[in-house]
């Protein structure tokens, strides 16, 4: 990351015209949880009446920030200043409402069997004394959820409502509190495109009142439609803030990615390898959600496949689908013999050689209380059976291969998994899943939180068995780690698959314009 | 018409229990003509007043929703009958003026400590309120190992007649009151959203942790209104009979139409599936069936209420 980004940041302060007051300022803001630094070092201010953009890919710290700001999480370091005054830090999201800050998150929080109304009116009263008159109550959220949606409703419960009108009564929760600073978390991807434009309708009003508001998309269009100006992260740093119109989206891609646009990163081998099987694993019409395009995916043994996109765009629920543990319209098939068997359940997948390596470690895949060999076994504990017994030697000899081509670093194999390290603990489910000989391997996310030696022993591992005709299916949040390792990748975006993208075409600067939205150009 | 009557069932969750009370009412009468004659009245309400009364103190944790529930409704009930006869009764402070504060802020205390446990200390709210149970009810046997027979007192009145009034109308109309009261607040709204999506009761800026202790401590307040009932009822203290309402007190609530996972409910629909079981309990006797088979019916009678309800809920949520 030495490379400096293309454009630069403009000059803070002393400018000819003065800025507008600065409403919300954070210097040097880090976070850390446990051994992931989420947010090492970011600084921004928001001005009053301006729409401030934030953006970044994966990992960049958004969410972190956006929790810091609205009193979810307590920052270790760095300053927070409101209004002039700085605050050590907000304790919960009552507080950061009583200070003018209102965050409408990602995730639709709602009260579902509640009324729409009171969904509005959530948190504004004490717990005995109203503080908002019925009748007032009736008439501001007929009002402000009526600048939303066109027929507002206000006395069904929430979970009758279609999703984006349950977006929009989460907006006009926040609205009805006349914010000072209104954080919108990617806000809008829930909405339709009518509510959609409506938010920015009133998003213009609320900047031309006086508000501000902090806005993280992953759509570049809006950001470009709305934003005044844009912050940029990555790492977990502030690296830029930009003026409207100073950045071309390509610019804001290489902040984002850290790099100039970088075809000498693309592999040298340009084509995949020659020797590709046959298809092993079949995705015919599958539909992640009800409005999500139907998708067509084959996969071929001996293929390394990466699945990528924005956290939370469909690509966790595809590598779901995939292992039969996600119910999905559509099907999945896998070739057995001539025939092609489909894959409903997680007892399916395992018997047609389908072996899924989970995304958290720790409520998903290990069991803590056992011991590492048993953590091993667990997935062909089968093979160690004679006579109604389960014998360990066959399993300890089978775990020696795996300790060394993975490099496991283990005292006595009964000593408990919780013994070792996150990256050993790591290695010891993938070892599990190896063990049985896949067919598939999928893969969520496996080097998250893991250090770089135990990445590349993962990566060669990875690439030493789709060389013996395993077929790899593997989510990653690390862009280099698609590049350098994948045949090719399917971007996720909104719930569907985007678009796919060939070894020859795989640059970090094409994954993350992908991920916000851009075909190639 | 089945349209209908779902819709009927999803504005009103308590109206099964309050078709099938009618019914039963109905059946108790022609089974025995004198359940109605006026000098029955008081005595039954006296009777059916302490079901009714454990129904609507276990409900309130159910509301507060995360898995809530509280097992020592029971127990409480018979510590606060308890204390009353044996430490309050003849003394200075044995006076209705003096005794009732005293035991409801004792019932409050211990409930607020279930709260705290589970909002606080984050315990399961099952181990939290079952360690109490067993505390509460052990103390229980440690202050009247064998019953106090309690002489003629105030709370007599209270499941008799109080001049021309069942007194069981001033015990159970007490809780529903001070709810009627409480919905005239935000309070109770609040406890609704907490149960529904704490998530979202948080994120709003609400004080999930202090509506949860609330909500504990006012069952325990009631739990203590039922104490005074039950004292007037058996006249002594007696460390076993709140056996008899442990898992009346959960069947109500659920009969009632309540959500057991939060969110919806309220102390009505637990009064109508107290009544249920007390009027099922009643018809059965009247009938001569045996008490296995008693035990039996109110099984039915829950499994098809629950049912009914889980379908209710099931049927309204929109997936996501």
């Amino acid at each position: 990351m030495a490379n400096e980004p293309v454009a630069p940041a403009p000059p803070t302060g002393g400018q000819v015209s003065r800025p507008a007051a600065v409403v919300l300022e954070v210097s040097g803001l880090a976070k850390s949880f446990g051994a992931t630094q989420a947010l090492r070092d970011c600084s921004m201010d928001l001005r009053r009446g301006e729409v401030h953009a934030i953006m970044g890919e994966n990992g960049s710290g958004k969410s972190t920030l956006v929790k810091i700001l609205s009193g979810v999480h307590r920052p270790d370091a760095g300053t927070i200043t409101i209004d002039g005054e700085q605050v050590a830090h907000l304790s919960s999201p009552r507080e950061a409402g009583a200070a003018g800050i209102v965050t409408v998150f990602q995730e639709i929080l709602a009260a579902g069997q509640q009324s729409v109304l009171e969904n509005i009116w959530l948190g504004s009263d004490g717990l005995l004394r109203r503080r908002v008159p019925k009748d007032e109550r009736v008439t501001r959220a007929r009002e402000v959820l009526g600048q939303l949606v066109a027929l507002p409703r206000l006395d069904v419960a929430a979970n009758r409502l279609p999703l984006s009108e349950r977006q929009a009564t989460c907006i006009a929760r926040a609205l009805v509190r006349n914010p000072q600073v209104l954080i919108l978390d990617e806000a809008t991807s829930a909405l339709d495109v009518a509510t959609r434009e409506r938010l920015f309708g009133v998003i213009d009003r609320l900047r031309s009142e006086g508000a501000s508001v902090l806005f993280i998309s992953h759509r570049m269009d809006e950001v470009e439609e709305i934003a005044d100006r844009i912050t940029v992260l990555r790492s977990g740093n502030s690296v830029a803030t930009l003026n409207r119109g100073e950045a071309t989206p390509r610019d804001l891609v290489a902040l984002m990615t850290g790099i100039e646009d970088a075809p000498a990163e693309l592999r040298s081998e340009a084509a995949g390898r020659p020797d590709l099987g046959a298809p092993v694993l079949r995705v015919r019409a599958v539909r992640l959600h009800e409005a999500g395009a139907p998708m067509d995916v084959e996969i071929r043994a001996g293929e390394l496949v990466g699945v990528a996109g924005l956290e939370g765009h469909g690509q966790d629920a595809f590598l779901r689908v995939l292992a039969g543990n996600r119910p999905a319209e559509g099907a999945v098939t896998c070739a057995a013999g001539d025939e092609h068997r489909e894959v409903q359940s997680p007892a399916d997948a395992l018997a047609q050689g389908i072996a899924y390596v989970p995304r958290d470690r720790r409520t998903e895949s290990v069991f803590e209380s056992r011991s590492i060999l048993e953590n091993f076994q667990i997935a062909t504990v089968d093979r160690d059976r004679r006579n109604g017994l389960v014998l360990r030697a066959p399993a300890e000899r089978r775990f020696e291969r795996y300790v060394q081509t993975l490099k496991i670093v283990a005292g006595h194999r009964t000593n408990p998994i919780t013994s070792l390290s996150g990256g050993n603990q790591q290695k010891v489910v993938i070892a599990r899943w190896m063990a049985m000989q896949p067919r598939v391997l999928l893969l969520n996310d496996p080097t998250r939180g893991v250090d770089a030696g135990t990445k590349r022993d993962i990566y060669r591992v990875l690439t030493d068995a789709a060389a013996e005709g395993t077929a790899i299916v593997m989510l990653s949040t690390e862009l280099i780690e698609l590049v350098e390792l994948m045949d090719r990748v399917l971007v996720f975006r909104e719930g569907q698959l985007f678009t796919e993208l060939a070894r020859s075409e795989l640059s970090r600067t094409r994954l993350v314009e992908s991920y916000f939205g851009r075909k190639a150009a | 018409m089945k349209a209908r009557v779902v819709n009927l069932m999803t504005a009103r969750p308590s109206a099964f229990a309050v078709g099938l009370a009618v019914l039963l009412l109905i059946a108790n009468v022609i089974a025995q003509p004198d359940f109605i004659a006026p000098n029955q009245i008081a005595p039954t309400l006296g009777t059916l007043a302490p079901f009714v009364i454990v129904g609507m103190a276990s409900t309130l944790a159910f509301l507060s929703g995360g898995g809530g529930i509280d097992l020592s409704i029971a127990p409480l009930m018979g510590l606060v009958n308890i204390v009353l006869v044996t430490a309050l009764l003849g003394t200075t402070f044995g006076t209705p003026l003096l005794a009732v504060p005293i035991l409801l802020a004792l019932g409050a205390l211990v409930g607020a400590i279930n709260g705290a446990l589970v909002a606080r200390l984050r315990f399961p709210p099952v181990i939290a309120t079952l360690g109490m149970f067993f505390v509460v009810g052990g103390l229980d046997l440690r202050l009247v190992p064998n019953p106090v027979t309690a002489g003629p007192n105030w709370t007599n009145h209270l499941a008799g007649s109080i001049g021309p009034f069942p007194g069981a109308i001033l015990t159970m109309g007490f809780p529903l009151l001070l709810w009627v009261l409480l919905r005239r607040t935000p309070y109770v709204q609040s406890l609704l959203a907490v149960g529904d999506h704490d998530a979202t009761a948080f994120s709003a800026g609400m004080n999930v942790n202090a509506v949860r202790i609330s909500a504990y401590a006012l069952g325990g307040l009631i739990a203590a209104v039922g104490g005074i009932a039950l004292t007037g009822l058996v006249r002594s203290a007696d460390a076993q009979v709140f056996n008899n309402y442990i898992l009346v007190a959960l069947a109500a609530v659920a009969l009632g139409g309540t959500n057991l996972m939060g969110g919806r409910g309220g102390l009505f629909p637990s009064m109508m599936g107290a009544t249920c079981i007390f009027l099922l309990e009643n018809l059965l006797t009247s009938l001569h069936a045996s008490a296995y088979f008693i035990q039996v019916a109110y099984g039915g009678v829950l499994f098809v209420a629950v049912l009914f309800g889980s379908r209710l809920f099931h049927r309204e949520a929109v997936p996501a």
